[in-house]
C-alpha cells in the first residue's frame, strides 16, 4: 500500500510540474465548454443564432408588410438592413437593385424582398422573394426556417388581405366596399360593435385574423415534417419564392461547403509539426552544427517557413484532388485563384506554427499550445459550426482567426468563384495575418533561447 | 593562426569567460581540460561564432572572428558535443546536407563522402539509418559531418562522450591523422587521459579562467612534486598518513591515498616511515603525477567534481 501511495504521488508532484499538461487537462476542456456553451445557448435564457444580417426591401404599402418588417427587427437572430451608404456617407433606403450585388460583395446572405403590388390594384396574394447565398447549409436552412416561423407567427392578417385582394378582383371595388359596408352593419347589428370600426378592419383584410398569432406562435412544428395547422392555411396564400444569388451553379454544393473547412483544419493540424520540430533540432544540438556552418537563424527561421508553406500546398492539393475526384468538386475552374489562397493559407498557419515554437519554453509547451489554438481557432473560426450561432460578441473574435479568413478564401473561390480582383481583400488579410504573425515570431526568436 | 585576447562572456550575472587570452599555432592539436561548466564549450562556442564575446577579441589568420562572417565560419568545422545528426535519415543523407550546406557538389561532395566514409569505416552502413548506428558509429558520423569541407580548423567540443573504447581509440586514430596531415584540432575534455593522449599543448580552464597552459611537461613541471605515489585506504595506515601529511601533498578517495612528496623529502625517508609503520613496500605504487594531480593542486578540487 506504500508503495501505491508513494507512486500516486510521484504521479500528481510529476502532473503538477507539468504546466502543460496541466493547462490541456483544465483548460482546453473549459475553453472549449465555454465555446460550446455559448453556441448552444447553455447559458442564456434564450439560444440559436443571433445577428444575422438580414437586407429587407418593403417595395409595398401594405400596413402588413410593413408590420412584417417590424417583427423582422424584433427577431434577435437577425440583424435587419433597410439601409445603404451613398458615395457621400449619407444613407438612403434599400432597393431591390441593391440586393443581388450587395449579396455578391458578401455585404450580407439572406435578403427578404417584398415587391410592390401589380398597378392593377391588389395581388391575390402577398408576395415574398427570399434572396439568399447559402454558403453554409445549416445556417440557410436556419434563416429559411426562421424566416417561415417569423412570418407565419406573426402576421396571420395577410390571410384577409388575400380574400380581400380575391372578392376585389371578382366584384370590383366598388362592389367590394359595398359588400364590406352591408356585411359589417350585419355584422354590428347581429353581434354589437362599431359599423365603422368593423367596415375598417374588413377592409384591412383583418378577420379577427391577427387573434391567430397566438395560435401560431405557440404551435410547435410536427414530428413529421408537415406544416402546422395555421401555416399549412397561410402558406396558401402567402407566396415565398426563393433565389439562391450565389452558388447556383456550383457543381457539387454540399461537398463544396465542407471542403474549405476540412481544408483549414488539417493545415491546422500540421502546426503541431511546425511548432514541435524546432524544438527537436535544438535538443540534438542541430542548431550548434548548422549555425556553426555558413548559416545563420534567419536561413533556419525562412526555410522552415518555406517548408511549412510546400507542405501545406501539397497538403491541400491532395485535399482537393480528392474531393474533385470523389465528390466532384469543381477545382479545375478556379486552379488559379484556388493556388493562391492555398498558399496564402498554408503561409498563415506555418506562420503561427513558428510563432508558437517562439513563445514555447519546451517542445511540450508548444504543442499544448498548437492543441488549445486548433480547437479554439476552428470552433470560434466557424470550422465545426456556423459563426452566426454563436453571440456577437464572438463572431467578432472569430475575424481575428485566420480560421475564419481561410475558409472565407476557400468558400469565395469555389462556391462564390470570385475573380482574383474581387478575392484581394481576402487575399490581403491572409497576407497581412502572414507578415504580422511573422514579425512576431522573428522578434520573439531573436530574444529568445531557441537557438543558444 | 588563432589568437584570443582578454575574451570575456558572461549570461546575466555568471561570467562564463573571464579574460582568457590564448595563441593556437598552425597545425597544433591544443587541448582545452577543465571539468563541467569549467567554460570549455562556452570558448567552443565563441570560436564556432554561435555566440559573440562580451569582451576581448578573437581572429583567425589575423580576420575578426565574428558570427556574421560567414566565409570565415566556413573555414571551421565544428564537432558538437551532443550528436548532431537526423536519425531518421541515412549517413550519407547526413552528409550530403552538411557538405551541400558548405557549398559543396557534384563528384566533389560524393568523394568527399565516399572518403570520409571510409576513414572510419562506415562505408557499408552509408545507406542505413542513423538511428540503427551503434553510440560509436554515430559518433564517428559526428566527426565526419564536420570535416566534409575541409576546414582549416576543427572543434571537438567532448567529442567522445559516452562512447565505447574501441570508438574512443577508432576516433583518437582519426584526429591524430588529420592532425599530422596538417590540421588545427581544438579539443576539449575532461578526460585528462584525452587530453594527455592527443594534444601537443593543453590549457587547464576553471570558472572561466585559464589557469594553466604548455605542453604536458610543461605542465606537470609546475607542480611541486615530481612523483605520485599511491597506496591503499586503511584504517591502519591512518598513523602512517598522519607522519607523511606534512612533506607533501596527500589526497584520498574511498580506495587510494595518493601522494606527492616535496622536492625536498627524499624517497628513502619516505619508505623507512612505511617500513616504520608497518607497511610492506609492494603496497606502493610509484608513477609520474597526471594531469588530475595538477589541476587538483591548482583548484583544491578534481576534474570530475
Amino acid at each position: 500500500m506504500n508503495a501505491v501511495r508513494v507512486l500516486v504521488y510521484k504521479g500528481f508532484a510529476r502532473f503538477l510540474r507539468n504546466r502543460t499538461a496541466v493547462a490541456l487537462t483544465f483548460f482546453i476542456p473549459i475553453a472549449m465548454i465555454y465555446i460550446f456553451g455559448e453556441v448552444f445557448g447553455l447559458s442564456r435564457k434564450d439560444s440559436g443564432p443571433a445577428g444575422i444580417r438580414l437586407a429587407v426591401v418593403n417595395a409595398s404599402s401594405n400596413r402588413a408588410a410593413q408590420r412584417l418588417v417590424e417583427v423582422l427587427q424584433q427577431e434577435k437572430a437577425f440583424r435587419v438592413i433597410t439601409t445603404v451608404d451613398n458615395p457621400d456617407k449619407t444613407k438612403r433606403p434599400l432597393v431591390e437593385a441593391d440586393l443581388r450585388p450587395m449579396i455578391e460583395a458578401g455585404a450580407f446572405r439572406f435578403a427578404v424582398l417584398i415587391p410592390a403590388p401589380p398597378p392593377t390594384g391588389r395581388q391575390a396574394a402577398i408576395q415574398l422573394k427570399i434572396l439568399s447565398n447559402p454558403l453554409n447549409e445549416i445556417e440557410a436552412q436556419t434563416v429559411n426556417g426562421l424566416l417561415q416561423k417569423t412570418i407565419f407567427s406573426n402576421v396571420p392578417e395577410l390571410l384577409g388581405q388575400a380574400l380581400q385582394a380575391t372578392a376585389e378582383r371578382q366584384i370590383g371595388p366598388q362592389g367590394l366596399a359595398t359588400f364590406n359596408r352591408e356585411m359589417s352593419g350585419a355584422i354590428a347589428n347581429a353581434f354589437g360593435g362599431d359599423r365603422e370600426e368593423i367596415n375598417r378592419l374588413m377592409a384591412d383584410g383583418d378577420f379577427g385574423l391577427s387573434q391567430l398569432r397566438t395560435l401560431a406562435a405557440t404551435e410547435t412544428a410536427p414530428a413529421d415534417g408537415k406544416a402546422s395547422r395555421s401555416s399549412d392555411v397561410f402558406s396558401r396564400i402567402l407566396k415565398i419564392e426563393t433565389e439562391q444569388v450565389v452558388g447556383a451553379n456550383v457543381k457539387s454544393p454540399a461537398a463544396t461547403r465542407v471542403v474549405g473547412g476540412w481544408a483549414i483544419m488539417f493545415l491546422m493540424f500540421a502546426l503541431n509539426g511546425t511548432a514541435t520540430s524546432l524544438f527537436e533540432e535544438k535538443k540534438t544540438g542541430m542548431f550548434q552544427r548548422l549555425l556553426a556552418a555558413p548559416v545563420t537563424r534567419a536561413h533556419i527561421l525562412w526555410s522552415r517557413f518555406l517548408f511549412g508553406i510546400i507542405l501545406g500546398l501539397v497538403q491541400l492539393v491532395t485535399i482537393f484532388s480528392f474531393g474533385s475526384l470523389l465528390y466532384g468538386i469543381d477545382v479545375a475552374s478556379h486552379l488559379g485563384n484556388l493556388a493562391v489562397v492555398s498558399l496564402l493559407a498554408a503561409a498563415a498557419c506555418t506562420a503561427l506554427g513558428l510563432f508558437i515554437a517562439s513563445i514555447s519554453s519546451s517542445p511540450e509547451a508548444a504543442q499544448g499550445l498548437a492543441t488549445f489554438l486548433i480547437l479554439t481557432m476552428s470552433a470560434c473560426g466557424g470550422a465545426w459550426f456556423p459563426i452566426s450561432f454563436m453571440p456577437e460578441f464572438m463572431q467578432q473574435i472569430a475575424k481575428f482567426t485566420l480560421t475564419y479568413w481561410a475558409m472565407e478564401g476557400f468558400a469565395q473561390v469555389l462556391w462564390a468563384g470570385r475573380t482574383f480582383t474581387q478575392l484581394l481583400p481576402i487575399f490581403g488579410i491572409l497576407t497581412g495575418i502572414t507578415a504580422a504573425v511573422m514579425a512576431l515570431a522573428i522578434w520573439r526568436f531573436n530574444r529568445g533561447r531557441l537557438f543558444d | 593562426m588563432l589568437r584570443l585576447d582578454a575574451v570575456t562572456k558572461r549570461y546575466g550575472s555568471l561570467t562564463a569567460l573571464n579574460g582568457v587570452s590564448l595563441n593556437i599555432a598552425r597545425g597544433e592539436c591544443f587541448g582545452l581540460l577543465g571539468p563541467n561548466g569549467a567554460g570549455k564549450s562556452t570558448l567552443m562556442s565563441l570560436l564556432a561564432g554561435l555566440r559573440t564575446p562580451d569582451a576581448g577579441s578573437l581572429t583567425l589568420d589575423g580576420a575578426p572572428l565574428s558570427a556574421s562572417d560567414l566565409t570565415t565560419r566556413a573555414t571551421i568545422g565544428l564537432v558538437p558535443q551532443s550528436i548532431a545528426l537526423y536519425a531518421d535519415l541515412s549517413a550519407e543523407q547526413n552528409l550530403r546536407i552538411f557538405g551541400e550546406l558548405y557549398g559543396l557538389r557534384g563528384a566533389t561532395l560524393r568523394d568527399r563522402i565516399d572518403e570520409a566514409l571510409a576513414a572510419v569505416q562506415l562505408t557499408d552502413r552509408r545507406r542505413d539509418r542513423v538511428d540503427t548506428f551503434s553510440g560509436g558509429m554515430q559518433r564517428r558520423l559526428n566527426l565526419i559531418a564536420a570535416l566534409l569541407h575541409r576546414p582549416k580548423l576543427l572543434l571537438c567540443d567532448e567529442p567522445t562522450v559516452g562512447v565505447d573504447p574501441q570508438s574512443r581509440n577508432a576516433i583518437f586514430d582519426f584526429l591524430e591523422k588529420l592532425n599530422r596531415e596538417g590540421l588545427t584540432i581544438i579539443y576539449s575534455t575532461h578526460y585528462m587521459e584525452e587530453a594527455t593522449r592527443l594534444c601537443s599543448r593543453i590549457g587547464i580552464i576553471d570558472h572561466g579562467r585559464i589557469l594553466a597552459l604548455g605542453t604536458l611537461d610543461d605542465l606537470l613541471a609546475q607542480l611541486p612534486f615530481a612523483a605520485a605515489i599511491g597506496f591503499p585506504v586503511r584504517a591502519s595506515h591512518a598513523a602512517f598518513t598522519a607522519a607523511i601529511a606534512p612533506h607533501g601533498e596527500l589526497t584520498s578517495d574511498d580506495e587510494m591515498h595518493r601522494f606527492g612528496p616535496r622536492a625536498d623529502f627524499k624517497l628513502s625517508e619516505f619508505y623507512r616511515l612505511a617500513e616504520q609503520h608497518g607497511l610492506a613496500p609492494q603496497l606502493f605504487t610509484h608513477d609520474r603525477p597526471t594531469l588530475e594531480a595538477l589541476f587538483l593542486h591548482l583548484t583544491g578540487r578534481t576534474l570530475r567534481e
